[in-house]
């Protein structure tokens, strides 16, 4: 590649002709063929020629330079601000890093072209395109197909194609070829009839700009030519946006195996023995219980399962520990929260104040947890995500079952986005194509290390992924996922279950919800109840009128109160926040009622059989055609494009084919399951890498290749790729297995390494790159959280269901509502509403996903320190945690310190303490009783709690 | 990360010659505020961890792309969008006018629809010129308008969305949607803080209740939880857990510090070069540490009666906003980078009764918010200190139907009016022009991006330089298109 380009260098230097500025004899600038397109050649060249048209742009002919690139507008303008290339060229952003820059004089040259007319030798017949139906569909689609399209068809017309323009509805055709004041869509348009004023927003359209209709007129005007564009989709061509070098890129080739190595402890100690390392000798017995708890089931080991562990002399009690744990129904707690990060997984759609909850949501994450316990297959588990609705033919099936129901509940996946369209305002085109880019970004960083976000307004300016690609992808998702015959979270319901799901619902739910429906009533009169004894509390002297009159004035909308009414509100809202003793003891007992009442909604709820509601993506059989966004702007429409995956990943040769999956059943596209098979292809150069370097990254803290969610060219490179290769390849031969992957990973040596630090290690391998040494690790919410509810005894194991409640107290802080009194279940099971996020979460690093989280952050903040040592629920924990030690002891100890310090460090940090921490924890509780008056209880209580806040407990060696 | 460089000085290793035993990290600790110029005890909290791993992300001071004329920032946000043609832009037309339809295409006007615009309404109050500068306000702002010449009204500015929810995500953090850094996050992810015992930014709000979007208007959305807004509770204690929320003797406090200190100490001696378990013992000591300064620093009985009744303090109307301007004058004297303070909801949100209400609202703050700039002033911080006040949007100079009839305005995304005081901005100047009926602007637009672009050159951050990688893509504050300094209307 160098050698041919070093020709063409020279080529070019040897028959490029200088030019000077006022020396052309016939005293006109520059010419394009003499001068500047041996500059282009020579600095552009390599990405902008004929053959390949990175950006979609060619400068090896005048008529390219004209034609400009992806965004529409010509590289070259009348002046030179107006030059897109100049701007480019002049700005430094062109060309790129790493490539020679122009020179001096070739700048100057290019200036001069530009600034005096940018002459060309050769004539350039003008590239006149003559408008088609594709200039007009895209504006149709737009403004039109809400009202006249597949779901509506008003005064019986329809216009998606340009057949059913002619065709006419009630009175007569929409269009007359060659007239355009006669057509009926023109002067429905110019007399502002439609799109109709007062319906914009029920049918989110806005009304087409002067420009739009000058396109429509002179389409109907030239006869409305009906042309046979095929779509741009990848062919058996040479693909000219992307170069076999770019394939080249270490990701994008297949992982091949290397045949000599065959284990993990092999590659890692052939890097560490070039550096004059080896593997830390194995971790303590002990150590290695508490890491393989935390990492694979995110909480310590019960008592008697440490002891079992503990004092076995099996020689195998590690890997049956593994094996142990991997079959425990915590195992998915764990890792299917790993996923849920992936997928931005919430509780409420988000986008605007109300933050409307997503009800059954949590159906998607116990699909998740339930997938990673039955260890489905990887491939499997993203055929599902990806194209669950098109594996059976579900709406054509005379019984449901459980499959189905599955299946459709996985494309949750591609629902967890920030979702408007629900909300009055904001479902039109922009909105929307908001949220398919956010699943499109969610696939990309996740699943395919792409970052392919980037090519949605231009293509990427690192990796070969031309914005062309980026609408071929698009238009994978177009059955489902259609801009412009859109199903909303309010108008779509999809209510599917089992026969038996249904009779339960049938049986359990109606006299709960009447029950429901009662208890809401008695719950708007215990509220205004309060509101009122709060202000006769407050303020004697007020008229009950005006007591009624504020009630009145909360269910007018704030800012469309009177001074009066907010006054009025203002009184109450300063009554509310009055520090209990304040209050009176009748505003306190409506505030106990109230509480009442609300615990018995909860619990009724709780009593309630999940709705067969289901929260899914599915193909209708009819997308409308794809084009390309110039500019990513939804009304600067380009070409029309066909589905397809980046060309970068493919062969270039190897045309994208999907069919539909049930020839004699419900019409779907096929084209999200031909692009999850051709995901989980094993030769896929991505996938398994990428998810092998996922899990690598949870074990191990880092993850092979550092930028876990980009793979390409400004990706990091994996420190071992050997290494990352042979995972890849294991994990597909063992049938994508991964609880395989966990064994692989676990029974090494190296994952079985102490953690501890030497001057040597960190002088040789300051950042652990090369696995010297397990890291050090803090727990991360979850773990933190569950565990301090499992230590204390708190913990409420029940799988699954509904998420648990949260309630917000008046100082913002979020808590979860327990299922019991001092019981919670794990924290996966709380809501995560993206407004209101546990507070103990938050502070612990619980991300805001947007659209998904690929790795969360591990702060380290002294609002984490406030919050163990002074918040008064964590309090409670360590007061549960006190208790329990109390009844673990026998008669016998009872009054034995160091019994009590044992059982807590055995409990919390999975060990004995050492005798500097027993003598030390004994010490401490004398101090602490006799400061607590001796109250042992309060003694313990406080011990515990400290040991709760302590580094051992929090991080994980 | 790409922030602006760091300070970055030798407290690190430092730390590793001397953090062997419980002395040393008490020396060190003693130590660093001496030997390391004033280095932030609470930048320390991040370090150690953001040093161990290739993103670095702490509160130490640094470097500005170019030296700053403000080095912190008082946001007085106006939520809801107060009316640009009641209160700063005079519109002589629209009040002879008063009563009549609009003229223009009423569709222009409409933000949903057109069903319920009203007739044109004429400006609520009498304007007068105020100062040497003769800026423009209405008679119902008699303390702002006699700091005039130290105020810059931006009569252009102009934003994305007229609902409420997205024009706030557009005016904290640039962008129409939630999940996006607030331009207080950004500030101090590119500055750092300079205060030793409090939070880099912090969030005064209202006791009546919180802003309309909670606090998604202080979130660090995708930057690191560690330049987050945080909020300083109006009542009680002012950071949340800042004291034990539980019964227990102060000697039992003691004591449990003093065995977690052993245990920790214990933990970290095994554990050698492990920066983290140092960030770790530092975030306790900082815990320890905020407990003392956040109560000194919000602590109004220090303050001279004069002071508290300049500042309203005392008055029923005032009293409020005005405890929550001198707190926030406290703070940026302590070295806090970014203060924000918030009213309930949006008490400007005027769609009925515009004249009472904003003339109520006017009366809580205008008094206050004088006050603060005078007294910024009187001691030399107003030079240093950038004071924005303003909404997320205008409004409308038709009426609006409502419940109470049609008295108000609708909102308003073509043209509002911010203004901005000290920290560098060329007091005493109007900039920019609306049209006859302060609907549009006309001459000199200020985008939100420029906005925020100008508020970052002002603190000495250039907002291309400012940007955070993430997901391969280069994220900025103001987006992907350069945005525009406002210079002319800086000093």
């Amino acid at each position: 590649m160098n050698c041919r380009w070093g020709t063409v260098l020279l080529w070019f230097t040897v028959l490029g002709l200088p030019f000077r500025a006022g020396s052309a004899a016939s005293g006109a600038g520059p010419a394009f063929e003499t001068h500047v397109r041996p500059v282009f050649a020579r600095k552009c060249g390599k990405c902008h020629s004929e053959k390949v048209q990175k950006g979609g742009l060619d400068l090896s002919s005048m008529a390219g330079v004209r034609r400009g690139g992806e965004s529409g507008e010509a590289a070259i303008g009348e002046t030179l601000d107006e030059s897109l290339l100049w701007v480019y060229v002049e700005g430094g952003e062109m060309p790129p890093k790493g490539q020679t820059p122009l020179t001096e004089q070739e700048l100057e040259l290019l200036k001069h072209w530009i600034s005096s007319g940018s002459r060309s030798e050769m004539p350039v017949e003008p590239e006149e395109k003559p408008l088609t139906q594709h200039d007009v569909l895209p504006i149709v689609l737009l403004r039109c197909v809400t009202c006249h399209g597949s779901r509506l068809q008003r005064g019986g017309v329809d216009l998606r194609t340009p057949e059913l323009m002619l065709k006419s509805g009630k009175n007569g055709p929409a269009l007359v070829p060659g007239d355009p004041d006669a057509s009926l869509m023109i002067q429905r348009i110019e007399s502002e009839a439609c799109p109709p004023r007062d319906q914009l927003l029920k049918y989110f359209v806005r009304r087409p700009p002067q420009s739009d209709v000058e396109t429509l007129r002179k389409w109907i005007a030239a006869g409305a030519p009906v042309v046979d564009v095929q779509p741009d989709v990848a062919t058996t061509e040479p693909d000219p946006l992307v170069t076999e070098d770019d394939r080249k890129h270490w990701a994008f080739q297949s992982p091949v195996a290397d045949q000599q190595t065959a284990s993990i402890d092999e590659f890692i100690g052939a890097r560490l023995q070039e550096h004059g390392l080896m593997l830390s000798p194995e971790a303590e017995r002990d150590t290695l219980i508490r890491r393989a708890y935390l990492d694979l089931v995110g909480m310590p080991p019960s008592l008697d399962e440490w002891q079992r562990w503990h004092s076995s002399s099996d020689a195998d009690w590690y890997t049956a520990m593994i094996d142990h744990l991997l079959a425990s129904p915590h195992y998915g707690e764990r890792w299917g929260r790993y996923w849920l990060d992936l997928a931005g997984y919430a509780d409420s759609e988000g986008g605007v104040s109300a933050d409307p909850v997503r009800e059954v949501a949590w159906k998607y994450r116990d699909y998740v947890v339930r997938s990673f316990n039955e260890d489905t297959p990887y491939d499997r588990f993203l055929i599902e995500q990806l194209a669950g609705d098109e594996l059976i033919d579900v709406e054509a099936a005379n019984v449901v079952n459980d499959e189905m129901v599955s299946n459709l509940i996985a494309t949750g996946f591609l629902r967890m986005g920030i979702d408007q369209t629900g909300s009055r305002t904001m479902n039109f085109v922009p909105e929307r194509i908001g949220v398919i880019g956010d699943a499109i970004n969610v696939i990309g960083s996740s699943v395919m290390g792409l970052t392919l976000e980037c090519c949605r307004c231009h293509s990427h300016k690192y990796d070969a992924l031309p914005q062309r690609d980026y609408y071929r992808f698009k238009a994978i998702f177009q059955g489902a996922f259609d801009e412009h015959d859109w199903l909303s979270f309010k108008n779509r319901k999809l209510e599917i279950g089992t026969p038996a799901d249904r009779q339960r619902v049938a049986e359990t739910n109606p006299p709960l919800q009447r029950a429901l429906k009662h208890l809401e009533a008695q719950q708007r009169q215990a509220i205004a109840n309060v509101q009122i004894e709060l202000l006769r509390g407050q303020y004697p002297d007020q008229l009950e009128a005006d007591r009624l009159a504020t009630l009145a004035a909360l269910k007018i909308a704030d800012n469309d109160r009177t001074l009066t009414q907010r006054t009025l509100v203002e009184m109450l809202q300063k009554a509310e926040a009055l520090p209990g003793e304040q209050v009176s003891a009748a505003a306190l007992a409506a505030r106990r009622e109230l509480a009442n009442i609300e615990q018995q909604i909860i619990d009724v709820k709780r009593r309630m059989e999940p709705p067969l509601t289901i929260r899914a993506l599915w193909d209708r059989g009819e997308p409308s055609p794809t084009y390309l966004l110039r500019r990513g702007e939804h009304d600067k429409p380009g070409p029309l494009v066909g589905p397809g995956v980046p060309s970068v990943l493919t062969d270039g040769r190897t045309p994208f084919v999907s069919e539909p999956p049930f020839p004699d059943g419900t019409p779907k596209t096929g084209r999200r399951l031909a692009f999850a098979r051709w995901l989980t292809r094993p030769e896929h150069p991505l996938t398994a890498r990428v998810f092998v370097n996922r899990v690598w990254y949870h074990h191990f803290g880092t993850g092979l290749v550092r930028s876990l969610e980009n793979f390409g060219v400004k990706g990091e490179r994996p420190s071992h790729p050997e290494l990352l290769d042979w995972l890849a390849v294991e994990f597909v031969d063992r049938g994508w297995s991964i609880k395989e992957l966990h064994r692989l990973l676990m029974n090494s040596r190296t994952y079985q390494q102490s953690s501890r630090v030497t001057d040597e290690r960190v002088q040789r391998d300051p950042q652990n790159r090369l696995l010297s040494r397990m890291p050090l690790r803090r727990m991360n919410a979850e773990a933190l959280r569950d565990s301090l509810l499992f230590v204390s005894g708190s913990l409420d194991d029940s799988p699954g269901g509904p998420p648990d409640p949260i309630s917000v107290d008046r100082d913002g802080q979020v808590s979860v509502v327990p299922t019991s009194p001092g019981r919670w279940r794990r924290s996966i099971y709380s809501q995560y509403r993206r407004t209101e996020i546990p507070s103990l979460m938050a502070t612990f690093d619980y991300p805001v996903m947007g659209p998904n989280c690929v790795e969360r952050s591990v702060s380290t903040v002294s609002l984490q320190s406030l919050l163990l040592t002074n918040n008064e629920h964590v309090r409670e924990l360590a007061s549960a945690f006190a208790s329990r030690i109390e009844s673990l002891q026998n008669e016998s100890n009872a009054d034995d310190p160091k019994a009590q310090i044992d059982l807590v460090y055995q409990l919390a940090l999975s060990r004995l303490p050492s005798d500097v921490e027993r003598q030390l924890g004994v010490e401490a509780l004398t101090e602490l009783r006799n400061k607590w008056l001796g109250d042992r209880h309060a003694a313990l209580e406080t011990y515990c709690h400290t040991i709760l806040n302590s580094a051992a407990f929090l991080y994980v060696d | 990360m790409s922030g602006p460089s760091e300070n970055r000085d030798t407290r690190r290793d430092f730390f590793a010659r001397t953090s062997d035993g419980l002395f040393g990290a008490a020396l060190t600790h003693l130590l660093c505020q001496d030997f390391f110029d004033g280095a932030s005890v609470l930048a320390a909290e991040a370090d150690a961890v953001a040093h161990a791993a290739p993103g670095v992300f702490n509160l130490k001071p640094k470097q500005t792309h170019h030296p700053a004329t403000a080095t912190s920032v008082i946001h007085l946000f106006m939520n809801g969008g107060p009316s640009q043609m009641d209160l700063f832009d005079p519109k002589p037309v629209l009040n002879r006018m008063d009563g009549q339809p609009y003229p223009g295409n009423v569709e222009d006007i409409g933000n949903q629809g057109t069903a319920d615009i009203g007739v044109m309404m004429g400006g609520q109050f009498k304007f007068a010129r105020h100062g040497e500068s003769g800026l423009w306000m209405a008679d119902v702002l008699p303390h702002t308008s006699q700091m005039a010449d130290d105020i810059c009204l931006i009569n252009s500015l102009w934003t994305d969305h007229p609902n409420h929810d997205n024009a706030l995500y557009k005016i904290h953090s640039g962008r129409l949607f939630m999940g996006y850094p607030t331009f207080g996050a950004w500030t101090v992810y590119g500055l750092g803080s300079e205060s030793q015992n409090l939070p880099a930014y912090v969030v005064l709000n209202d006791p009546l209740g919180p802003p309309k979007n909670g606090t998604r208007n202080w979130t660090s959305g995708f930057l690191p939880p560690v330049y987050q807004g945080t909020p300083f509770r109006p009542t009680g204690s002012p950071i949340l857990n800042l004291k034990p929320q539980f019964d227990q003797p102060s000697a039992v406090t003691e004591s449990a510090r003093g065995l977690l200190n052993r245990l920790d100490e214990i933990h970290r001696k095994e554990r050698p070069h492990n920066p983290d378990l140092d960030a770790r013992i530092e975030s306790y000591s900082l815990a320890a540490r905020m407990q003392l300064s956040a109560g000194e620093a919000l602590d109004l009985s220090r303050e001279s009666r004069s002071t508290l009744s300049m500042y309203g303090v005392g008055e029923k109307l005032t009293d409020s906003y005005g405890r929550r301007c001198l707190l926030a004058r406290r703070l940026v004297e302590r070295g806090v980078r970014f203060v924000q303070i918030f009213m309930e909801e949006q008490p400007w949100d005027s769609h009925a009764d515009l004249g009472p209400n904003h003339r109520g609202a006017c009366e809580r703050t205008d008094k206050p918010v004088a006050a603060l700039l005078a007294d910024l002033k009187e001691r030399g911080l107003l030079e240093s200190t950038l004071v924005i006040w303003g909404g997320e949007f205008g409004r409308t100079p038709t009426t609006q139907k409502s419940a109470a009839g049609y008295s108000g305005r609708d909102h308003n995304m073509q043209a509002f009016t911010s203004w901005m005081a000290g920290g560098g901005i060329k007091g005493g100047t109007a900039y920019g022009t609306t049209d006859d009926f302060g609907h549009a602007v006309v001459e000199n637009p200020v985008s939100v991006h420029d906005f925020h672009a100008t508020i970052l050159h002002l603190l000495g951050l250039h907002h291309q330089k400012l940007f955070f990688e993430r997901a391969g893509l280069e994220e900025r504050l103001t987006g992907v298109k350069p945005a525009r300094v406002v210079s002319e209307i800086l000093s």
